[in-house]
């Protein structure tokens, strides 16, 4: 039987779950509320029992540990805290999304690409990209913290998620420029001969 | 009826032998209290569109009209009084405040000193900059800087506002402010027609546009961003 660490962790729940407890160690009740609160709108469990679900996983892989003596009386309930190879996994996760992403576009320009021979219909969606991003861009929420005065770990994550999505969209209307630039040049050159 | 509609505009410069073609039959509609916000790359024309559009630049061809009538005809009127193009720049002399510098536009159009103050000092006030009025414009840093340029030309009371890239240079953890001032600025009536080199000045937006190879093309209609409270509010700090 294959040992349970020895394939990657994949599910995006799991590993937002092992980031709660990183943060902060936590029962697992409390954790379904925080992973609520937390991720709304990005990402969702199907029920409170995903988490017990997901915890047996992070501790099958050695990820978590139950905090001794938590379980101690009538209704025990165990707190749980990440290992040293949980936050070292986590890390890597993390940045290992920085690849994924890099990945997504990349597949999304070979897929253009296969338009490469009909640079009208390429521009076509490229125009249609523009639009996506430009509603994206606009409706990015304004972070109304009255400059510098706004404190505590939500501010500064809602900070963070902002502006990273706003540079994002950024540098996708800039790539959609220069598509467009090389798209429209291919269109009027004149066809290869057979 | 539009505030501001440009029609089939053209504008063309002269780069060394070459001509390049900035604007090319563009054509835009703002109606009064909206915020549309033009993103392009350098040397994409963006800063020349919001000139055309305030009548400081005549295109070459094509048709601007601000209210119904053709800025052709009647341009040096309507800038200053229906329109009001936010300079970010200061070209007043070294020791002058903030305050006096949101005075000038007043007193130059002959208003008495004691109401251009008032109007300054109220102008201060709504743009976020009230504390900067003793301030010399030297003193400013960039977030203060654009809310005291925003305050002179909103103290003019314009019914269109527009104002070239507002956030560049500004700091990143300012920019907001700024984008929520301009977004409350449309919400209560005056329009405004800003530009942005960087997508964060797209924020808020009633409609974002981009610029390149002269032409302007435009986003679906988005939500309205919605404002993001970064900060519990007095009522839930009390319950909490």
């Amino acid at each position: 039987m294959r040992e349970l660490g020895a394939t990657p962790m994949q599910s995006p729940v799991n590993w937002a779950l092992l980031g709660l407890i990183i943060e902060r160690p936590s029962y697992a009740y409390e954790l379904a509320h925080r992973f609520e609160r937390t991720y709304e709108g990005a990402l969702a469990l199907s029920s409170v029992s995903h988490v017990y679900t997901a915890l047996t996983t992070l501790k099958g892989r050695a990820l978590i540990e139950e905090i001794p003596g938590t379980r101690a009386g009538r209704q025990p309930k165990p707190r749980y805290r990440a290992t040293a190879k949980g936050h070292a996994d986590y890390r890597g996760w993390l940045l290992g999304q920085l690849a994924e992403d890099r990945r997504r576009q990349r597949l999304f320009v070979l897929q253009l690409s296969a338009l490469a021979r009909k640079p009208e219909a390429a521009l076509e969606i490229v125009a249609d990209y523009e639009q996506e991003c430009l509603a994206e861009a606009a409706n990015v929420p304004i972070g109304d913290h009255d400059g510098a005065a706004a404190e505590g770990t939500p501010a500064l994550v809602s900070r963070l998620v902002v502006e990273e999505h706003r540079l994002a969209v950024g540098a996708k209307l800039a790539w959609v420029q220069y598509a467009r630039s090389e798209l429209s040049r291919a269109a009027q050159a004149p066809a290869p001969r057979r | 009826m539009s505030l501001l509609s440009l029609k089939g505009v053209s504008k063309r410069y002269a780069d060394g032998p070459r001509e390049r073609v900035v604007l090319r039959e563009v054509s835009l509609e703002l109606a009064a209290g909206e915020s549309v916000v033009v993103w392009g790359l350098r040397r994409s024309g963006r800063s020349t569109l919001l000139r055309v559009a305030c009548g400081i630049e005549v295109p070459d061809s094509g048709l601007v009209c601000f209210d119904g009538r053709d800025l052709a005809e009647d341009g040096g009127g309507v800038l200053g009084a229906g329109i009001g193009y936010c300079r970010k720049a200061f070209r007043s002399s070294e020791g002058q405040t903030a305050r006096e510098e949101v005075m000038v536009g007043l007193l130059a159009r002959g208003m008495p000193p004691s109401t251009a103050r008032s109007r300054a000092e109220a102008a201060l006030e709504r743009t976020g900059a009230k504390d900067c009025g003793d301030l010399r414009l030297s003193e400013l840093d960039s977030g203060e800087a654009i809310r005291v340029a925003l305050a002179r030309t909103f103290a003019l009371r314009p019914r269109l506002l527009v104002v070239d890239e507002p956030v560049s240079g500004v700091d990143l953890i300012e920019r907001d402010g700024i984008l929520t001032l301009l977004r409350s600025l449309a919400d209560e009536g005056t329009a405004v027609l800003a530009s942005a080199g960087e997508s964060t000045g797209l924020t808020g937006a009633d409609r974002a546009l981009t610029l390149g190879d002269g032409e302007l093309r435009s986003g679906p209609a988005p939500e309205l961003a919605r404002v993001l409270a970064l900060r519990p509010s007095p009522a839930r700090q009390a319950s909490g």
